[in-house]
């Protein structure tokens, strides 16, 4: 670079003026990039087998660490559910996501949580028929209710749908009443389907499915 | 016979550079083993990593070896020096305008968030194709709320601009200062900018849809780490 530098100064001092630096600039900005893409590095005739082995060796690695049997991918900004086994979609579906949303507890305690729904690899733990919903601290503070004292005052039926899958932290894929915000981010941070969708995902997954969302 | 003299410094500035090297099928068979190597290291892990393929023009998000969303490129540019590839990690995300999370605060919002007002519901969505979503503004980060152009910063020193065609550069002000930026800020500062050894690296990505970068602006936190293939 210094080298170059130096030889640009000699073309500015030679009043070849702006244009010429930037002319210059651009030689060497195009003579740069015809290094493109970079060679990998040299392998000896006799190391050939060797590589080719390893790189066999590496497919059949990469191709171990795909999930077995069917397992469900989510695209959180698409708000799209996946049925996929192997390479073949078995079922895509429109659902609502987590909305992003910060709740903030007013007064004293100034709890706050934030309703993504979250990403990454999961499984199914639990699978539930005919779930009910426990209600948690904030969708009291969210609807400016009182906390209540006794589990039988947070219990809500028929919310979630006709099925639920657990995967992890109170966290569910479940049905929804408000089929309307299908395909919006909505949600606390659960996965809502609709319901025929719901019963497909249902049944096609087992606990330890793989889930990811992204 | 000054600007002879300045013109065949010129051409050996040029030539000063590396050149082409031989050996294809080798080279490339040592690259296919390097890249399934670097990923293979990445998709051992359950995070998410991307791959960034410059001559398939085309980036993808992935987990385990699977291939989540693939992004195809409309267009792509580049400046500086050409040896960035190998695995990254992204360090910094910026936007003129990024997207700020809609803080709800009982008893001070006017209105009752999105999510807690029983939206009517509509017939239940046939299988596998539901109804279009409904368009209407909601308290919530949504794709739509996420900038069509943004800069992605690599550990490398790899600068990345994304963003999607025409969605950039709307007014006449704002494309020439688009182009004054990248047809003579740039080459400048590439030849004159850094230190020796650790020049720029800034590439442009052009995408078809403003969805496209925009899904890019979601998918790509920071920290995730990939591959420049």
């Amino acid at each position: 670079m210094t080298i170059k530098r130096l030889l640009i100064v000699v073309a500015a001092l030679a009043h070849l003026g702006f244009l010429a630096v930037l002319g210059a600039s651009y030689f060497i900005g195009l003579k740069q990039a015809s290094t493109w893409p970079p060679a990998g590095e040299e392998i000896a005739e006799k190391d050939v087998p060797k590589v080719e082995r390893n790189v066999q060796q590496l497919e059949k690695r990469m191709g171990g660490l795909l999930p077995k049997g069917p397992y469900i991918v989510i695209d959180t900004a698409e708000n799209r559910l996946f049925v996929k086994n192997g390479d073949k979609v078995l079922r895509e579906a429109v659902v609502s996501c987590g909305s992003g949303v910060v709740l903030e507890e007013p007064g004293g305690k100034k709890r706050s949580w934030v309703f993504d729904t979250p990403r990454g690899e999961f499984a199914v733990k639990s699978k539930i028929t005919n779930p009910y919903w426990v209600k948690p601290d904030w969708a009291f503070i969210e609807e400016g209710e009182a906390i209540p004292r006794g589990l039988e005052d947070r219990i809500e039926a028929g919310t979630l749908g006709d099925y639920a899958l657990g995967f992890g932290q109170g966290y569910f894929i479940h049905g929804t009443l408000y089929t309307r915000l299908l395909g919006r981010n909505v949600t606390h941070g659960c996965v809502r389907v609709g319901d025929e969708d719901l019963k497909f995902v249902f049944k096609a997954v087992s606990i330890g499915s793989k889930i990811y969302i992204y | 016979m000054k600007k002879l003299a300045a013109i065949m410094a010129l051409l050996a500035a040029g030539l000063a550079g590396p050149g082409w090297t031989g050996g294809a099928d080798t080279a490339a068979l040592a690259k296919k083993q390097s890249s399934l190597s670097a990923e293979y290291n990445l998709a051992k892990d359950s995070k998410f990593y991307f791959v960034f393929d410059v001559l398939g023009r085309k980036l993808e998000l992935r987990v385990r070896g699977m291939v989540l969303r693939t992004w195809p490129l409309r267009s792509m540019r580049f400046w500086g020096r050409p040896d960035f590839a190998g695995t990254v990690e992204l360090v910094k995300k910026t936007a003129l305008k990024a997207p700020e999370r809609i803080v709800i605060k009982p008893g001070e919002a006017e209105e009752a968030p999105a999510t807690a007002a029983p939206a009517p519901a509509a017939k239940p969505a046939a299988s596998g194709t539901a109804a279009p979503p409904a368009e209407f503004d909601l308290e919530a980060l949504e794709l739509k709320d996420m900038p069509r152009r943004f800069e992605l910063d690599f550990d490398n020193g790899l600068h990345v601009i994304v963003k999607a065609k025409g969605g950039a550069a709307s007014g006449l002000g704002a494309r020439l200062r688009d182009a004054w930026r990248w047809y003579v800020g740039m080459p400048l500062r590439n030849l004159f900018g850094r230190e020796e050894g650790a020049g720029t690296s800034q590439l442009e990505l052009v995408f078809d849809e403003e969805k496209d970068a925009q899904s890019i602006y979601w998918h790509f936190f920071d920290g995730i780490k990939g591959i420049v293939l």
